[in-house]
């Protein structure tokens, strides 16, 4: 089944990134086949539990780690003024990012009808909303007072005491929050047909009940189907402009402050572009690896791949190019703190991270231009691990250097993150990938629905329509 | 049911949400933050009201000098020490050590009650039992013949040497030794032949030319705190200031202050002022002392034309007495003495000082054997003794040794019997300020360990009980003893303390004649190696107060810690960096310590501060907790801090009989390993930011600025300061449009009956008074309750670095206001004399559209309508973005609890904790907190106002700040009324407000250094 890889495209004729019959999944064969072949994915293996209980182990450690912070204070991280923000907000901006390509798979390329979506995208809205979990709790985490959260929240009380609306912060909770409501509700919606595919494959009494709960009753009629497709066209729509302004809003808490480095129009596009990228490429991490133990090579086919890569290549260009652009500002802007901001952040303390951006984000994904490293499914996931560091280090080099080299050269600083900090970090890729695990042996991983929507339909009457 | 009820606007429903939401909150908020104890009076003590403080005047007994200081107490504990307007000396100006006296008062580590070491352990011990040991010991003493018993004080003026020599005396003992390790012996023998006064008063604002030779009278030389007003008075003068050049190997905080930097070899300062008093020739100064003959013969052809001119002499050299002498001479030549040099008012606390040679002399009989007893108040010979003296050894052969020391030093680990003294603020005494003026010290509270007892008193108990000396002592009280001796008795005792100065003079003891100097200084190595005494630990003294040791140097900005200076050049030749390791190796001995690359010393040239490396004979290690545990080593805080350099001095006595602590040689070698530096300086340079400008003499009028980053807002300067100045967090209520009429702007409105908007708190610092000396930061330490971070146990506790200063080093000190010192000129690794140096006090601006405000996602920061940006601790969540979007970076953050005494970072152990400002929150961890321009002091005067239904007066008060600063460089108030001083000053010609251009409109205003460039050479400005 491994040798089942979409062919190369031959000629002209045929576009290998337009669903048809002929060449989008040539080995599927019926419906029938969607449903085992998913469904089998779904029976837990050794090696999922291994994983599982790396993960859970991972999270612990954050776990407690984060107890022993929240005891003795925020100075157990590496904290080291006038560095006030570090790892904690650098991986939440990660994790933020990381959920957008999700979105932009799922609803932004749905209103486009990329056909290239049909097999990533249940993988990459599931990983959408479990980054933006992960992220969620970094705001909370990085507070000196993390029991006092709930004041960012404007509720009413007594002392008539709200948010200061003015301050980013608060724009984050709301878009966080928004952003978490609008990408669960998607995900669950756009899987209601496979819950009840689950539903009824299921023999175990209580699990086939809880699918019954969750797919709403659906069986599948024509008036059924044209609500759900009408609905989620909705989500879709709702979904899209949130791709745009979560991370626009996320931008701003640099963007709204005086420093150096931070207080740049260029912010919102520039982070709206880095998250893309850096989503693109923790879907690589996670399907890559996914369709091979899944065996899923013929739904989620090399030209799928290739498709996203050419994404991802874009998005890299994006980015290198707002790279390049923040040099030129500071360059042209006479502004000698500016200046001299940049030169430390390329040439000076930070070079290292710096470079470690640069060579990750902009010249490693040049190689997407052969088409043949675009179909390296190795060459794809060494690269996306790439990415993945190296948009950590975008977000390290926003935050750290702006912070220590800012107006004052009295008060530059350093900034080294301590134990503290690698354990809250490793715990949130604990919890992110616990979910995930939880969430593949659970749920298909491909959409069911979908897939079998695209089969020719030769393949739905020959054996008389399957299941459904 | 009446409409009433329906007007109130809250419905049941609204009512029982609101009170299930408020139970939630008090019982959360019930978890985190523990009860706090009211004031435990049931009744209350005469004079005393709950939340109201008194003041006492007293005098301060932290160094020789003896300045005049007022006490603020609280429910009868002493919080804050001021300086007395009243007194000669202080002039209601104070420096850091005096400010610290209180955790001398509060240091957890004093001893409870008296103790004796027997079988080498030390057990606590009655009064009675301890006062007839020591009565039978002195008995069996003087039958044996006690002339060879040593008494060693801590040298103080005023009448309690007479006492003690009296009472000395009725035992059959001779007369105590009056140490006093800071003070430079070859001065004040070189004053006393000169002016006949051992410290003169310098006057230096009436100097045309003022040459320092290697005396930091800024601090440490002298009586620091009137000399710093003296010098600021004359800095203040703008463009008819005197110029002033230093002359030194090293650049001290006075050099640093100076013009002109020549940096002589160590010892051959005595060629330069020959040379300078006509008396030498051109070549060979230059050639002994390493300085051009150009610079030299422009300083001379200055000299000769400035009338008058000061010249100070302070070196620590082997010909310091000839050096000391040579420059009295050639001031009394320039006729200064009169003008510049004031014997009418002089220093008296430093008359009566013993030699070390004396000293040397008493351990020399001491290792013979032929000292019976011994008593220490006050000196810590162990710790302050160089190595090679071997101490210890010579001590251990006095049979019975008794200390009446306050804190668990070095010397009383070795004694055999501690008697605890009071602390000076609980106990009585006088001081001699001027030859005509007299200091009273009186006690501000009951003393804190109810089991120690004043000195005097004791000795007073001890003469009771021995029928020889009983009718000597009638009264029990040391008290009755001095209004006895008082002129006028108790009446006008009472009028004095209620000043705490009083005419007349005390008499000085007589001071044994100079004996033979011993010359035989360390020849070993490479390099000049130069000690002197910290400016802020002093001798060592001030080590186990916190408060001094978070104090930052003020010239190398490196606390917690001992570093070798040297020049970036010696560093690189020697391939070190900043915080890597060197050992320092006389023939005494070597010490090892963090090199430190500094502009200000000559390459040839190495220099340590003392004060540092305190240790216990028994080995103790870091603070472990124990607190029924006696803190050996000088206290928690002290011990294991740093290095004594005392350990690599060789003892040298200068021809006045004072220790040589300059021009020994040592050789330098680097070790290959590296320490943490904890220090608070990020870059010493501008980088063309404009952060301290200065303009130079002469172009003050003609409105030439240096250049700086060019930025959008005018420069003018903004006419009235009002509040808000700008669209702000609350947007523009202050400045109501016509549109707001009919609005309710609450405190915003300048026609409210409140009258805040009214007012626009601000603040000027004249950069041509500030020298550096950082009492400010030791001011606002005490009187905001700043926790100390630096204490080696106040990190993290799993997997954290436990040393002295770590946190610092990690930048989290909490210095509301910090000194910030910036170099202009010379480059970062080629010598050069040439470079200038800029001390910039830097505390939130206020700013009157603060960057800071907008952010806080909570409202924890906002802007009050008199100007104030206020940060509200309990609604701070901790996200810290405020000290993120502030330019100045002045936002501290509580990353540990601080404030918390059940934790092991916590900053103020009992009883530490007294001394708490019952006006000021302790802040939890997890919150951000920064200056408030002493919110308390303004709203205690403005609720003082109301309740006497008046007008506040223009500079009815200030701030702590401003009331330490010795060089009277801060001053607060209302700029917008401008018959506050402040507002008159922020419209000088050499005000301008720090990144301007950024249009946050700050309420703090500097005024442009004014720089006094050579007349021979081009100026750096």
């Amino acid at each position: 089944m491994a040798s089942a890889a979409a062919p190369r495209p031959t000629g002209p004729g045929e576009r290998p990134n337009v669903p048809s019959a002929n060449n989008r999944f040539p080995a599927v064969r019926d419906y029938e086949q969607v449903d085992r072949e998913v469904i089998e994915t779904l029976q837990p293996s050794f090696g999922w539990f291994a994983a599982l209980a790396t993960a859970i182990f991972c999270l612990l450690i954050g776990i407690s780690t984060w107890i022993y912070q929240i005891h003795e204070g925020l100075g157990a991280a590496g904290y080291q003024p006038p560095v006030m923000w570090g790892v904690y907000i650098i991986t939440f901006v990660f994790w933020v990012g990381i959920g957008h390509a999700g979105t932009l798979i799922s609803a932004i390329l749905y209103l486009f009808r990329a056909g290239f979506r049909t097999s990533i995208y249940r993988v990459s809205e599931a990983m959408t909303v479990f980054a933006v979990m992960t992220a969620g709790l970094f705001p909370i985490i990085h507070i000196g007072r993390p029991w006092k959260f709930f004041w960012l929240i404007p509720y009413p009380n007594w002392r008539l005491l709200w948010p200061q609306f003015k301050s980013p912060l608060v724009w984050d909770v709301f878009a966080i929050l928004t952003y978490f409501t609008i990408s669960s509700t998607f995900l669950y919606v756009g899987l209601i047909p496979d819950l009840a595919v689950l539903r009824d494959k299921e023999t175990n009494p209580i699990r086939k009940r809880i699918f019954a709960m969750l797919s709403l009753g659906w069986r599948n009629s024509d008036r059924e189907w044209r609500h759900f497709m009408r609905a989620y066209l909705f989500m879709a729509a709702l979904a899209t402009p949130l791709v745009l302004s979560v991370h626009s809003v996320v931008s701003f808490d640099f963007a709204m402050a005086l420093t150096p480095g931070w207080h740049a129009t260029i912010f919102p596009p520039y982070f709206v572009a880095g998250a893309i990228f850096s989503g693109i490429g923790m879907v690589f991490t996670i399907v890559i690896p996914l369709r091979r133990f899944f065996r899923l090579q013929h739904y989620i086919t090399l030209n799928d791949l290739d498709a996203a890569a050419k994404l991802c290549l874009f998005t890299s260009m994006v980015v290198g190019l707002a790279y390049l652009t923040e040099f030129q500002i500071a360059w042209m802007s006479g502004n000698k703190v500016e200046q001299d901001y940049f030169w430390n952040r390329v040439f000076g303390q930070w070079a290292w991270a710096a470079w470690i951006m640069l060579i990750c984000n902009m010249v490693l994904p040049i190689s997407l231009f052969s088409q043949r490293l675009r179909r390296n499914t190795t060459w794809l996931f060494i690269l996306s691990i790439f990415i993945n560091i190296g948009m950590w280090f975008e977000r390290f080099v926003i935050v750290v250097p702006s912070l220590s080299h800012e107006f004052e050269p009295w008060q530059w600083g350093s900034y080294r993150p301590t134990w503290v900090d690698y354990g809250i970090l490793l715990g949130s890729f604990g919890w992110f990938f616990m979910w995930f695990l939880l969430f593949i042996k659970q749920l298909p991983v491909v959409a069911i629905a979908e897939i079998k929507e695209i089969l020719a339909p030769r393949m739905r009457s020959q054996h008389g329509g399957g299941s459904h | 049911m009446s409409n009433d009820t329906k007007a109130s606007g809250v419905k049941r429903r609204d009512f029982l949400k609101i009170l299930g939401a408020g139970t939630a909150a008090v019982s959360a908020a019930a978890c985190s933050e523990p009860t706090g104890k009211l004031i435990p009076y049931l009744v209350s003590p005469d004079q005393t009201v709950p939340g109201v403080s008194t003041y006492y005047a007293s005098t301060c007994r932290e160094c020789a000098a003896g300045c005049g200081i007022i006490v603020e107490t609280r429910d009868g504990r002493a919080i804050k020490i001021e300086g007395n307007p009243e007194h000669p000396l202080s002039r209601g100006a104070l420096c850091a050590r005096g400010q610290s006296a209180l955790q001398g008062l509060y240091n957890p580590d004093r001893f409870q009650g008296p103790m004796i070491k027997q079988a080498g352990e030390w057990k606590p011990i009655t009064w009675d039992d301890a006062l007839s040991i020591v009565g039978q010991k002195l008995g069996e003493v003087r039958a044996k013949g006690a002339a060879g018993a040593v008494f060693i004080n801590q040298h103080e003026s005023g009448s309690f040497p007479a006492f003690l020599d009296a009472w000395l005396g009725g035992f059959g003992m001779r007369p105590h030794l009056s140490v006093d390790f800071e003070a430079d012996q070859a001065a004040i023998e070189a004053h006393r032949r000169s002016y006949g006064v051992a410290w003169p008063r310098f006057d230096f604002a009436q100097a045309k030319l003022i040459v320092s030779i290697g005396a930091d009278f800024l601090d440490g030389w002298g009586a620091s705190v009137p000399q710093q007003l003296d010098f600021a008075d004359a800095r203040a003068k703008g463009e008819e200031a005197p110029r002033v050049v230093y002359v030194g190997a090293r650049r001290s905080l006075t050099g640093l202050n100076a013009d002109q930097w020549i940096p002589a070899i160590p010892g051959s300062e005595l060629a330069i002022v020959n040379f300078l008093a006509g008396k030498g020739d051109v070549g060979a100064a230059a050639q002994q002392s390493g300085v051009t003959a150009n610079v030299l013969s422009a300083l001379k052809a200055e000299l000769d034309a400035a009338r008058p001119a000061l010249v100070v002499a302070g070196t620590r050299g082997a010909n310091a007495l000839d050096v000391g002498l040579a420059a009295a001479q050639l001031n009394v030549s320039l006729g200064a003495v009169g003008t510049t040099v004031k014997t009418a008012d002089a220093v008296a606390g430093f008359e009566g000082i013993s030699r070390h040679t004396e000293l040397l002399e008493a351990v020399t009989r001491m290792a013979s054997g032929s000292v019976p007893i011994a008593f220490v108040r006050g000196v810590n010979l162990a710790y302050t003794l160089p190595a090679s003296q071997k101490f210890a050894d010579a001590f251990a052969r006095v049979p019975f040794k008794v200390s009446f020391s306050s804190y668990p030093d070095e010397t009383t680990e070795l004694c055999d019997m501690v008697l605890p003294d009071l602390h000076s603020l609980e106990s009585w005494g006088d001081a001699a300020a001027t030859p005509s003026v007299m200091s009273v010290q009186q006690p501000t509270m009951d003393p804190v360990f109810a089991h120690t007892r004043a000195t005097a008193d004791v000795l007073i108990a001890l003469g009771q009980k021995d029928a020889a000396n009983a009718a000597r002592y009638p009264n029990a009280e040391y008290r009755s003893w001095l209004i006895g001796r008082f002129a006028g008795g108790q009446s006008a005792m009472s009028t004095a303390l209620a000043k705490g100065i009083s005419a007349g003079s005390i008499a000085a003891r007589a001071v044994a004649g100079v004996g033979a100097a011993s010359a035989s200084v360390s020849q070993q190595g490479d390099y000049h190696f130069i000690v002197y005494p910290s400016p802020v630990l002093g001798d060592g003294r001030g080590a186990n107060k916190p408060w001094l040791q978070e104090l930052p140097d003020p010239v190398t900005k490196i606390a917690w810690s001992s570093w070798v200076e040297m020049h970036p050049e010696t560093a690189a030749k020697l391939g070190v960096d900043r915080g890597d390791i060197v050992e320092v190796k006389t023939s005494a001995g070597a010490v090892r310590a963090i090199a430190i690359p500094y502009l200000g010393i000559r390459p040839d040239t190495i220099a340590m501060a003392l004060g540092q490396g305190h240790k216990s004979a028994a080995g103790m290690k870091v603070f472990e907790f124990k607190d029924t545990e006696v803190q050996w080593g000088y206290g928690r805080y002290a011990r294991g801090v740093g290095v004594n350099p005392f350990d690599a001095v060789t003892t040298t006595t200068d021809a006045a009989g004072g220790f040589v602590w300059e021009g020994m040689k040592a050789s330098l070698t680097k070790t290959g390993d590296h320490d943490i530096v904890p220090s608070t300086e990020g870059s010493a340079r501008q980088h063309g930011r404009g952060i301290a400008q200065a303009i130079v003499a002469g172009q003050v009028e003609k409105e030439e600025h240096e250049e700086h980053i060019p930025g959008d807002a005018s420069h003018a300067f903004l006419p009235g300061l009002r509040s808000p100045v700008a669209a702000d967090a609350q947007g523009e209520l202050g400045a109501p449009t016509a549109k707001d009429h009919g609005k309710d702007l609450g405190l915003y409105d300048p026609a409210d009956i409140r009258g805040m908007a009214k007012r626009r708190w601000a603040m000027t610092i004249d950069l041509a008074r500030c020298t550096g000396c950082s009492a400010c930061v030791t001011a606002c330490y005490a009187e905001n309750n700043i926790p100390t971070v630096g204490a080696a146990w106040q990190n993290a506790t799993v997997y954290a670095v436990q040393k002295p200063g770590f946190n610092m080093s990690r930048g989290r000190e909490m210095n509301w206001i910090r000194l910030e010192r910036y170099y202009e000129g010379a480059n970062d690794s080629e010598f050069t004399p040439d470079f200038e140096a800029r001390f910039v006090p830097m505390l939130c601006q206020h700013c009157g559209n603060a960057p800071c405000e907008p952010v806080c996602p909570v409202y924890a920061t906002y802007h009050a309508p008199d100007g104030l940006n206020v940060q509200v601790y309990n609604r701070c969540v901790g996200t810290r973005y405020c000290s993120n979007a502030c330019p100045y970076k002045v936002r501290y953050f509580n990353w540990f609890g601080y404030g918390e005494e059940d934790r092991k970072q916590y900053a103020f152990p009992e009883p530490m904790n007294w001394q708490l400002n019952p006006d000021v929150t302790v802040r939890g961890k997890g919150v951000m907190e920064k200056c408030t321009f002493c919110v308390q002091r303004i709203r205690e005067a403005e609720n003082r106002v109301a309740l006497e239904h008046r007008e506040m007066e223009p500079d009815e008060f200030t701030v702590a700040c401003a009331a330490a600063c010795p060089s009277r460089a801060i001053v607060f108030g209302d700029a917008a009324d401008p018959r506050w001083t402040v507002a008159q000053l922020a419209a000088d010609k050499r005000a301008y407000h720090v990144f301007e251009e950024l249009n946050t409109y700050t309420a703090v205003v500097y005024l442009k250094k004014v720089i006094h460039p050579s007349p021979a050479a081009p100026a750096h400005a």
